[in-house]
């Protein structure tokens, strides 16, 4: 080891090849190398071929300098030189203890620590000294903390490189112990450098003495600790779940200064949701905020963390307590009730999907899962087991939210809060009465105080058969005070009864943002998670690590009973972390787990108390101001190998071997070019508004304008004979292009195909197939009916290439008794331009489009006829 | 050249015509060979009739002719001479040198060149000498004097300077050297003045390898830094030969502009031959400059 001011070399003897330079630069000065000697009877010709003396070929003095700064960085780089040696090493002689609080505490400036930890080791080991490790908190395996070593400083450090801070408090007293053992059986001169957390882990009874871990090591030897100063050690407790918001607390080892920290809220990808400022006294321990969050973000929260400290204790987990409630919907058909706009669940699904966690599927399979609310509309429930499960489900606490519909009209269920008598309706064709609006809610019901809108009306319902109590289970009337929403407690949980249906068939109540906010309070209402919380073991899913980063559960890591999860204090059987029975993909993504629960060191371990002040005769070491020692060997390589690569670049510089850049210039132009080429055919279509304002059909364009002009011409007729002959009222027919255009608007789309049709683009085959499933119908042209390949050859194959990516439900022909062939007329044979053909439409199994064909395929070209 | 060399050199000459040399100069000197000079002289052929002259020796008189009528008529015979064509090849080192495996040195070449030349010759009944040898010069005539020709060429002298004539060579020769001629144009242009001056009319083949052509275009060995040398002088560093080539190959073209520049001064023509060429095709340059013109 040599040190010459701050830098000291660890390898001082390679310098020696320094003297060696200016042979370095004899031999760069013979360059270039001897030529090839080749006999040459014409030499009498290549005298004097050359300008006197070949002064090109001496390399210039700054290329030389170059290579000699190269080489001479090299050589010193080698020699591994380290800026800032010495760092804060324990005095004494004989053995060197590094102590080290490795536990949750440690982990917000573990870098620092091991700074300091390591130039004290560098330090010992300069001096000659061995050196001994005592980790305090246990380890992983949850062993008891024990002393490694007296051993070489190199072999302590990979070692000490390998600590890393655990999600758990230090075992003072164990470590203690540990110490004590070493010490009876390697006696000698020691001096201990204790790198200490600050805080006190003893029991809070025997607080105030000094630490004996501290004092033991004082009596042994020179100790020196150090302390992270001016650093409060923060801990994030569970927050308190509110309406609207999230209560958080930060506490801290008190501060003689006004502090703030701040609060994360993070999802699940790692995105930060929300921060809450929340100011420390000066002197305090504590600090408290709230986290401002709408529900259907805070349902997106998974965890806590206090900005800018990585620390198992300064993150905290959200568990299934604080999110979203799981909503389970049962429809009556489970085909149909997603269409829009008329599906039954639709308007529900769409109610809740912000503030609820929607889950679908058979009752059985929904009840198998916790579940708070459970919605089914127009669904009856048979007798039998399936009646059994939702009646008990019921009484555990589960809220029933039942729809009436023309099934429930026909067929009630007990399950219901009221006896059910009739159906009636209100207005329409042939009834002098007018729909119903909704009266204002009484005071009692949960609706209570909810706006009630003038353009809410029933139009029909199911009526209560009267009784007694109905009154008492009526949260919403109607004008005239019939009943619409009601409800009966069963068990621990209730049964609530919409007197309507859940789509808009009945009542505009669906529409209305009302719903919305009556769902929610029902919502509210529900009691929680319904469901088992025993004494089942929950198994370790993902455990944090001491910095507050989740990984894959630790070896050691055992199963916990749910129950006990409140009362468990995190430590090396369990670790803080995700812990919850395996569900479905719960070995890939613990996200996907049944059923989970976190285990928060915050929750579990005392609020942090500044520890006693040290021992006398031990002198405090700051840690924040001890600097890293830094190896600049690797940078001086690094600038050796810059320089050289420059000096390669400078050679073939000056041989003129470098290409000029002209290339590139040429290779950007062009892309700029073909760049601004792109957007043409965006800026052709100016935006058309108005096509929503009125009915009316489309054609796709196609390339050839004689052909749209004929099938404008065509639907044009159409349009003005559907006019005059029926209630339609059809404005101008427009082409579209599929995928650039808005095609919810048309009712049907014809299509022709000529035999040039380009396969259409992603964009447009979505844009087809949400047209095809929201009820359009796409009517394909080829043409060609009955000509063979003779007027419009390749146009089959053109529509083979068209619909190879659309969704066309499977085909049959035109029956006889096909809707297409008796709507308005008898038409035998479909004429148009040619006749006799086949026609295809989608095969009359699908009922979900009112048994529409969602696209009819055909040659006769009717647009011409 | 051993026997193979010359029987070499005899199978080349086989494939032209026995080269015909048309002497335009008559001299006394000139021995009499086997084709005439499509002029009056002495020889076996019959060239013509002339009237009797004053003067005319008596004996001269054909008398069979002159029975024909009243006038006397001397009959004359068409002059025959074997045309000298001299020889010369280059000897020196700087013809020796290898400079590929693949095709022959400079020296090799112009030897079978230069049988091939004397086998055509002696065919067509002209008389072939050596030039610069160190034996007593002597001409050559017949058919069998080839190996004779071939044996002498080893006796050149390694010098590389051009012959001088010896005082038994005719006038009014050929003469034909073969060599390299990168030496100065004043030693040339000096040698060559000598012998046009005895006087000879000359024909000058100069044989370069390619390597030598071009600087060793396409040559892996004549790229980058390279120091060239020979014999005993300092050589020459070429830092980056690449560079030079254009130059070197401008210079040569100076340098062959200059001799063909000294040969046209006297007469004579300028051949330039690569040994990766086919010896025919010099051959047949040669046997059309040497042939009737």
């Amino acid at each position: 080891m040599l040190t010459l001011g701050p830098i000291a070399f660890a390898a001082p003897w390679l310098l020696l090849a320094l003297p060696a330079l200016p042979v370095l630069w004899w031999l760069l000065r013979v360059t270039p190398p001897a030529p090839k000697r080749v006999a040459f009877p014409a030499l009498r010709l290549l005298r004097d071929l050359l300008p006197p003396e070949e002064t090109p070929a001496r390399t210039p003095w700054w290329l030389l300098l170059l290579r000699l700064v190269a080489a001479a960085l090299v050589i010193v780089g080698l020699a591994r030189p380290i800026l800032g040696p010495g760092g804060t090493g324990a005095a004494g002689e004989g053995t060197l203890l590094l102590a080290i609080d490795d536990g949750w505490a440690a982990a917000a400036d573990w870098p620092v620590r091991m700074a300091a930890a390591t130039a004290a080791l560098e330090r010992a080991g300069r001096e000659g000294r061995r050196a001994a490790l005592l980790a305090t908190a246990p380890s992983e395996t949850n062993e008891p903390p024990r002393v490694i070593g007296p051993m070489p400083v190199e072999d302590l450090r990979a070692r000490l490189a390998a600590l890393r801070p655990k999600p758990w408090a230090p075992d003072h007293a164990a470590a203690l112990a540990a110490f004590q053992a070493w010490r009876a059986a390697t006696p000698g001169g020691i001096g201990s450098f204790l790198l200490s957390d600050g805080l006190e882990h003893a029991a809070p009874e025997s607080a105030g003495t000094a630490a004996p871990l501290a004092a033991a090591l004082a009596q042994a030897g020179p100790l020196s600790i150090g302390l992270a100063a001016g650093q409060p050690v923060r801990l994030l407790p569970p927050p308190t779940a509110e309406a609207d918001r999230l209560g958080v607390t930060v506490l801290q080892t008190a501060l003689p200064v006004a502090a703030e920290a701040g609060v994360l809220a993070r999802t699940a990808d790692g995105r930060t949701l929300a921060r809450a400022a929340i100011a420390i006294p000066a002197g305090a321990g504590r600090g408290e905020g709230t986290l401002e969050l709408p529900v259907e973000l805070r349902n997106q929260v998974v965890r806590l963390e206090i900005e800018g400290a990585a620390s198992a204790g300064a993150v905290v987990l959200l568990d299934e307590r604080y999110r979203r409630r799981p909503v389970g919907l049962l429809p009556a058909a489970e085909e149909s009730a997603d269409t829009p706009l008329i599906g039954d669940l639709f308007y529900i699904a769409r109610a809740l999907d912000p503030y609820a966690e929607i889950r679908r599927g058979r009752l059985d399979a929904l009840l198998s899962r916790p579940i708070a609310v459970l919605a089914l509309a127009d669904r009856t429930v048979p007798e039998g087991p399936e009646r059994e499960a939702l009646r008990r489900w019921v009484e555990q606490g589960g809220t029933l939210l039942r729809f009436a519909g023309p099934r429930l009209a026909e067929s009630p269920d007990p399950l219901l809060p009221v006896q059910l008598r009739a159906e009636r309706q209100l207005g329409g064709a042939l009834s002098w009465e007018q729909p119903q609006r909704l009266a204002s809610f009484p005071d009692t019901s949960p609706f209570a105080g909810l706006p009630v809108p003038a353009e809410v009306t029933i139009s029909r319902q199911v009526l209560a058969e009267p009784s007694p109590r109905l009154s008492d289970r009526t949260w919403a009337r109607l004008a005239d005070g019939t009943p619409l929403v009601t409800e009966a407690p069963l068990g621990k949980g209730r049964i609530v009864l919409f007197h309507i249906t859940a789509n808009a068939e009945w009542s505009d109540l669906p529409l209305s943002g009302l719903f919305v906010q009556m769902l929610r309070r029902i919502l509210a209402l529900s009691a929680g998670v319904q469901g088992a919380e025993g004494e089942a073991p929950l198994a370790p899913l993902e455990t944090l690590d001491g910095f507050g980063r989740l990984g894959a559960a630790s070896p050691a890591a055992a199963a916990l009973a749910a129950d006990r999860i409140d009362q468990t204090v995190p430590s090396p059987r369990h670790p803080p972390g995700w812990y919850g029975t395996a569900g479905r993909d719960a070995g890939t993504d613990p996200g996907q787990a049944a059923y989970r629960r976190a285990l928060n060191l915050g929750g579990a371990v005392a609020a942090p108390r500044a520890a006693p002040p040290p021992p006398a005769g031990a002198s405090v070491v700051a840690l924040a101001g001890v600097p890293a020692e830094r190896d600049l060997g690797p940078w001086l390589l690094a600038a050796a190998m810059g320089l050289l690569v420059a000096d390669l670049l400078i050679a073939l510089w000056l041989r003129g071997a470098i290409a000029r850049p002209a290339m590139a210039r040429r290779a950007a132009v062009v892309g700029l070019l073909v760049l601004m080429a792109t957007p043409a055919l965006a800026q052709t279509r100016a935006e058309e508004p108005g096509f929503a304002q009125a009915t009316r059909l489309a054609y796709v364009t196609t390339g050839d304008a004689a052909v749209n002009e004929t099938v404008r011409m065509g639907l044009v007729g159409l349009s003005d004979f559907m006019n005059r002959r029926t209630a339609a009222a059809l404005a101008d027919p427009v082409g579209v292009t599929p995928g650039i255009d808005d095609l919810s608007v048309f009712p049907l789309l014809y299509w022709v195909v000529l035999p040039d049709a380009p396969q259409p683009d992603a964009q447009a085959v979505a844009a087809l197939n949400a047209f095809m499933r929201n009820g359009g119908i796409i009517l394909f042209d080829t043409r060609d009916e009955g000509t063979g390949d003779g007027y419009s050859p390749g146009a089959k194959a053109a529509l083979r290439r068209i619909t190879r990516d659309l969704a066309i439900p499977p085909l049959a022909p035109v029956a006889e008794d096909h809707v297409l062939r008796r709507a308005f007329y008898l038409l035998p044979d479909l004429p148009g331009r040619f006749s006799g053909g086949q026609v295809w439409v989608a095969r009359d199994q699908d009922r979900a489009n009112d048994s529409v064909s969602p696209v009819i395929i055909g040659g006769h070209d009717w647009a011409s006829a | 050249m051993t026997t193979a060399a010359a029987l070499r050199a005899e199978a080349l000459a086989a494939r032209l015509p026995p080269l015909v040399v048309a002497a335009d100069r008559v001299a006394s000197t000139v021995v009499q060979g086997v084709h005439g000079r499509r002029r009056a002289g002495t020889g076996d052929a019959f060239w013509q009739f002339r009237p009797f002259l004053p003067g005319d020796q008596p004996t001269r008189v054909d008398w069979r002719q002159s029975a024909k009528s009243d006038r006397l008529f001397i009959r004359e015979t068409e002059w025959e001479a074997a045309q000298t064509v001299a020889l010369w090849s280059d000897a020196s080192l700087s013809m020796e040198h290898v400079f590929g495996r693949d095709r022959p040195t400079k020296r090799e070449r112009a030897d079978l060149l230069l049988a091939a030349l004397a086998s055509l010759l002696l065919r067509g009944g002209e008389r072939v000498r050596l030039m610069g040898g160190t034996g007593p010069s002597r001409s050559h005539a017949g058919r069998g004097a080839l190996p004779g020709v071939v044996r002498g060429l080893a006796s050149i002298g390694k010098s590389g300077a051009l012959p001088a004539p010896d005082p038994s060579l005719p006038r009014h020769a050929r003469i034909v050297l073969i060599g390299d001629f990168l030496a100065p144009l004043e030693e040339i242009n000096a040698a060559v003045a000598t012998l046009a001056g005895w006087p000879l009319q000359g024909h000058i083949v100069q044989v370069l390898d390619p390597d030598e052509a071009t600087l060793g275009e396409g040559n892996r060995a004549f790229s980058g830094r390279v120091r060239f040398e020979w014999g005993a002088t300092e050589g020459v560093l070429v830092p980056r030969v690449e560079s030079v080539r254009g130059e070197y190959q401008a210079r040569l073209a100076r340098h062959r502009e200059g001799l063909a520049g000294i040969a046209s001064a006297y007469g004579w023509t300028l051949l330039t031959h690569r040994t990766d060429q086919p010896p025919e095709s010099a051959l047949l340059a040669l046997w059309q400059a040497l042939g009737p013109q």
